[in-house]
């Protein structure tokens, strides 16, 4: 204790010095803070943006479904599977698919009919917050339909506006009928925004005569920390007749994709560290080295090398110590608030804007232990083997080369 | 006189000076390696995504963007070719027709993209499918019945080079219109949806079916030597060759999504330069202070033999700013070597990423290389300059403020 | 469906009056390849200007459903024919009229015209086995292909001739090669579509041969797809007139709507 106490009178008496060393760290400890908090929270948002919209985390279809997608390949008992997925731990949404054409006017376009889980569907995805104009699916108005950006631009419809939609049943017949444009939805993904047409679950079981059974369950998981891979596994396990997928395995390019933006944030992370690194490292390198002299007149004195070695490193940690306080202090509020409001980037684009680009140029921060963790950690470990030379060296010095020193 | 100074009082702290410097050399480092790397990228992904068709910038009907089909076509012949040719920076005008169609054989009919091409006037460079033959070759004249189809449809459809297919469109009456053709070569750019849904034939064989004249098409697809020059000669051409029916419009435009994925890129690139920026800034603005602190006994002195604060001010920016020169030399030694290498070599990561990778249908080159355009440079070295100094300014004033007496008594 | 049955009726008239003379004139030196050309030259030419009115009920049985419809068609050559539903309900009014190059669908329940364009091409049409395509596709059976007979004579205690048709090196058709069988002179047996790589593609037989319109003519058309056994699309002919003297004008827009 006496070592500690005496650390904190060194660190007090020359104040300025202290101050600087103090606030260089604490500065590059928030600075890691914040910049951390941003890397999760862009992964989180980019994963958001882009499966949370439409795809969801993991999706269970028939055998054969997905690579060679028909309005029979259903999953019969889906709504069994739903309650077992849902006791599980997941969200989950039936949808059901068909293909067909749309009309109006002169312009048609082949579109791709999904119907929607109105209830369950908002719990998976946020489709239904992602309406551009107008609003979304309603069941007491089942005739009300949404369509993708790109559809409504091909047909050249507006809100409000009927148009023709024609397709062959599950019984063979000829299915045609009359839907007015309720929603037109902001960018969700390509196949939606290009063709896709959106009518509540009862409506579709009508229309194509499909009155049992979904095509999809698209789920998301209750809990965030059971991991996605162990998640598919068990579920998959439970399901051997069907098949169920995450949406990395749905779309390996994202998941490449992601993988590559969290590689190259890492590299720049790292590269950030080692600039901190060298702050700290100047700073401590400098505490001692401007100090020998004086660590010389007291290892004269008769204090031990150990003592000095023991004296300096605790300098070093109450620094440390001390800078992590202020970081947290400081990143962890500025943090918070880029986790509510969401880091703008539009300042930085040049002359065009985003539109048609399924990822907001807005970041949601993400504060979580990793954030905190990790630069503080950081910052106390490179504190001590930053001060480790010069303290060894200082611990060993001879008094009298100590005093000549400079 | 007061440089010689400023650089010895620097070298007598050699430790503390090095680390600073080399602390600035690294952050230097690090922004022109991922500027270079960013601008790469960019540069890589705007040039294969005009190869794919639409070209740096594209001459094209008016409401094509809105509402693309074969029903739009504008003059496309050699009085058009010429005009556009004779703007600096274009290095190739070339007609192109573009529109949906059926694609089927007697196992299955596809829905796709049929696009007439020129085979004369495409050079690999421009055209990404012919760039991506992998068998067979292209057309043996202007007006055979031969097609050039991706191997995912090859796949679809049970074709192989010599078998037939027979596409059907809506032509300028619209009429349902078909013919037929052989496959003569086949194409793997990589991506599914492209290899699945494209296929190429002799324009002068497309105009025949779809009763265009001869020299109509759907768009001009003009591509420039240097493709930041797109926006000003889009608008350029807008006014010299603009027509009533006919629009010029460029990549970011045609390809908005492209336009999105580069402007984020971009975005995050900017991002992390500011961290990197802010860290080599406190690097300098830690150290100059340290150094002021620990000389108030010397400045003490100074003053009082007749040094002004302001000498004292510019003393010390001044050992800022070489501080931060030093840290510049070091940076170019470090980044000489490894500029050559990431221009010419770079870094492969092809093993790392999966056949297919590609953004909204633009296959990417998963090499990570280097362009380091002058502007770019200079703006960076602006930016580290200014910094060196701004983070000079506060140890400085510090410096400044140094009274003579009371310096003599601190240790 | 109805529109390959039309196709071959005249072809099969013109078979009687051909034969008749061939038996007549054995002495004619004629290549066979001449002989087929100028055999289905001279139904293509018969069949200009013929018009006809038929009923026509027809059953598909897929692995996923089994439907029965009933219609009623009119057609006159090669360019105009005009078939409305009749049965079942749910669909009775649905209208598809060809006019030359355009084609047209009329749906009552939502009162809306849609005309065809290339992308509804590969949509079977009403749930059968023939395509939107076999509807729009004109017989150009001589413009397309090469005919040869490949087989002259008795088969079955009938005669029977088999032609071969190999489509032209620049035809837009996607078959590799279509076989026909006639039996009698001018009764539709069989037409097997073959791909490009000889494969059986689908197979339609002709069957029941009564007296339609004052023709001798088979009453029961059958579809079969090869890749799909146990499928197929069958087609009645319930009545058929011929000679009615109808107009183009008849088939036009207002005629889809009409009740």
């Amino acid at each position: 204790m006496k070592t500690l106490a005496m650390a904190l009178r060194n660190l007090g008496r020359n104040r300025t010095r202290t101050a600087i060393t103090l606030f260089s760290m604490a500065f590059a400890g928030a600075a890691m803070i914040l910049y951390m908090a941003m890397a999760e929270g862009f992964v989180q948002t980019l994963e958001n943006n882009t499966i949370g919209k439409d795809l969801g985390e993991v999706q269970i279809h028939a055998k054969g479904y997905r690579s060679d997608p028909d309005l029979y390949k259903r999953i019969e008992n889906a709504d069994d599977v739903l309650k077992v997925v849902e006791r599980k731990g997941f969200y989950g949404a039936k949808r059901l698919y068909g293909y067909g054409l749309s009309a109006f006017g002169n312009a048609s376009a082949g579109i791709m009919i999904r119907g929607v889980d109105l209830e369950n569907e908002p719990k998976v995805t946020t489709i239904s917050k992602s309406v551009m104009e107008g609003g979304w699916l309603d069941s007491s108005d089942p005739r009300g339909v949404v369509i993708g950006k790109k559809l409504a631009r091909t047909l050249g419809v507006r809100l409000g506006d009927e148009l023709v939609v024609i397709s062959q049943a599950s019984d063979g017949s000829m299915a045609n009928e009359v839907y007015k444009v309720r929603g037109v939805l902001k960018t969700v993904g390509e196949v939606v925004d290009q063709g896709g047409l959106l009518m509540g679950e009862g409506e579709f079981r009508r229309f194509l005569v499909v009155p049992t059974g979904a095509h999809e369950i698209a789920m998301t998981r209750k809990n965030k920390e059971w991991g996605l891979e162990i998640a598919t596994a068990e579920t998959s396990k439970m399901f051997p007749e069907l098949e169920v997928r995450n949406w990395r395995q749905l779309q390996p390019i994202l998941s490449e994709l992601m993988e590559m933006m969290t590689y190259s944030i890492s590299i720049v992370i790292i590269i950030a560290y080692s600039s901190v690194a060298m702050i700290i490292l100047n700073a401590m390198l400098m505490n001692v080295f401007e100090r020998i002299r004086e660590f010389g007149i007291m290892k004269a004195l008769g204090v031990s090398p150990f003592q000095i070695f023991s004296l300096i490193t605790a300098e070093a940690l109450l620094s440390a110590f001390f800078a992590g306080g202020i970081a947290l202090a400081f990143g962890a509020p500025a943090s918070l608030h880029f986790q509510e409001k969401g880091l703008d980037l539009s300042v930085f684009t040049p002359s065009f804007n985003l539109s048609g680009m399924s990822l907001d140029p807005l970041i949601y921060f993400r504060l979580s232990p990793k954030a905190v963790g990790m630069p503080l950690a950081f910052m106390f470990v490179l504190v001590v083997l930053a001060t480790l030379y010069p303290s060894i060296k200082a611990a060993l010095i001879k008094p009298v080369d100590a005093i000549h020193h400079q | 006189m007061l440089i010689k100074m400023a650089w010895r009082n620097l070298w007598r702290r050699k430790r503390r000076t090095l680390i600073s410097s080399l602390t600035v050399a690294i952050g230097l480092w690090v922004a022109i390696s991922m500027l270079g790397i960013s601008d790469y990228s960019f540069v890589n992904m705007v040039n294969t995504s005009a190869s794919m068709g639409f070209g740096h910038v594209t001459v094209e009907p008016t409401g094509y963007m809105n509402n693309p089909g074969f029903n739009k076509r504008i003059k496309a012949g050699r009085d058009v070719t010429v005009r556009i040719l004779a703007e600096p920076g274009v290095t190739a005008a070339v007609p192109k027709i573009i529109g949906p169609g059926m694609i089927g054989t007697a196992s299955k009919t596809v829905g796709g993209v049929i696009m007439g091409v020129d085979p004369a006037r495409e050079r690999p460079k421009d055209n990404v499918f012919f760039r991506a033959i992998v068998e067979g070759r292209v057309f043996s004249q202007p007006g055979a019945n031969e097609v050039v189809i991706g191997r995912r449809m090859a796949e679809r459809l049970n074709l192989k080079i010599g078998k037939k297919l027979v596409y059907t469109v809506t032509d300028i009456n619209g009429d349902i219109v078909s013919d037929m053709a052989r496959v003569c070569a086949i194409f793997k750019t990589g991506d599914d949806s492209v290899d699945g849904g494209t296929i190429l034939l002799p324009i002068n064989k497309l105009r025949a079916t779809l009763h265009f004249g001869p020299e109509d098409a759907t768009l001009v697809s003009v591509l420039l030597a240097d493709q930041r020059e797109a926006e000003a000669t889009s608008k350029n051409l807008r006014v010299k060759i603009g027509a009533p029916g006919v629009d010029v419009r460029w990549w970011s435009e045609t390809q908005p999504e492209i336009a999105g994925a580069i402007t984020m890129d971009r975005a995050f690139h900017q991002l992390y330069q500011s961290v990197v920026w802010l860290l080599v800034a406190t690097g300098i603005l830690d150290t100059m202070l340290m150094s002021v602190l620990e000389r108030k006994r010397e400045m003490g002195l100074m003053m009082a033999v007749g040094g002004s604060p302001t000498s004292l001010f510019l003393l010390v920016l001044t050992e800022s700013l070489l501080t931060a020169l030093t840290g510049l030399v070091i940076a170019i030694l470090i980044n000489s070597p490894w500029y050559f290498f990431m221009t010419h070599h770079g870094i492969d990561l092809t093993s790392m990423v999966p056949e297919g990778y590609g953004v909204s249908g633009v296959v990417v080159d998963p090499v990570i290389k280097m362009t380091l355009f002058k502007e770019s440079v200079v703006r960076i070295l602006v930016t580290f300059l200014s910094l060196a100094i701004i983070a000079g300014l506060y140890p400085a004033y510090k410096a400044s403020r140094v009274p003579p007496v009371e310096s003599m008594k601190a240790i | 469906m109805s529109k390959n049955l039309f196709r071959l009726l005249p072809f099969l008239i013109s078979f009687l009056l051909c034969l008749f003379y061939v038996q007549r004139d054995t002495a004619f030196a004629e290549t066979p390849e001449a002989k087929a050309e100028r055999i289905l030259n001279k139904i293509d030419d018969m069949w200009r200007g013929e018009s006809s009115r038929g009923v026509i009920s027809m059953k598909v049985e897929t692995a996923n459903y089994t439907r029965s419809m009933r219609m009623e068609a009119w057609s006159k050559g090669r360019d105009f024919s005009l078939v409305r539903i009749l049965f079942p309900l749910k669909e009775k009014g649905v209208a598809t009229l060809k006019a030359g190059n355009e084609v047209y669908t009329y749906l009552p329940q939502t009162d809306r015209t849609i005309r065809l364009t290339s992308g509804m091409m590969m949509g079977s049409w009403m749930g059968s086995h023939f395509t939107n395509d076999d509807l729009v596709k004109e017989s150009r059976l001589l413009d397309d292909y090469e005919a040869r007979i490949t087989f002259d004579g008795e088969r079955n205690g009938k005669s029977e001739l088999d032609f071969s048709l190999i489509p032209k090196p620049t035809a837009a058709v996607v078959w590799g090669r279509i076989e026909l069988t006639v039996a009698e002179g001018q009764i539709p047996v069989k037409e097997i579509y073959y791909d490009e790589d000889m494969n059986v593609a689908r197979t339609m037989t002709f069957k029941d041969v009564k007296i339609l319109g004052g023709r001798r003519l088979p009453a029961v058309l059958r579809m079969t797809p090869a890749d799909k056994p146990g499928e197929f699309t069958e087609i009645v002919y319930e009545t058929l007139a011929f000679g009615l003297g109808l107009d183009e004008t008849f088939f036009s827009i207002s005629s889809l709507k009409r009740k």
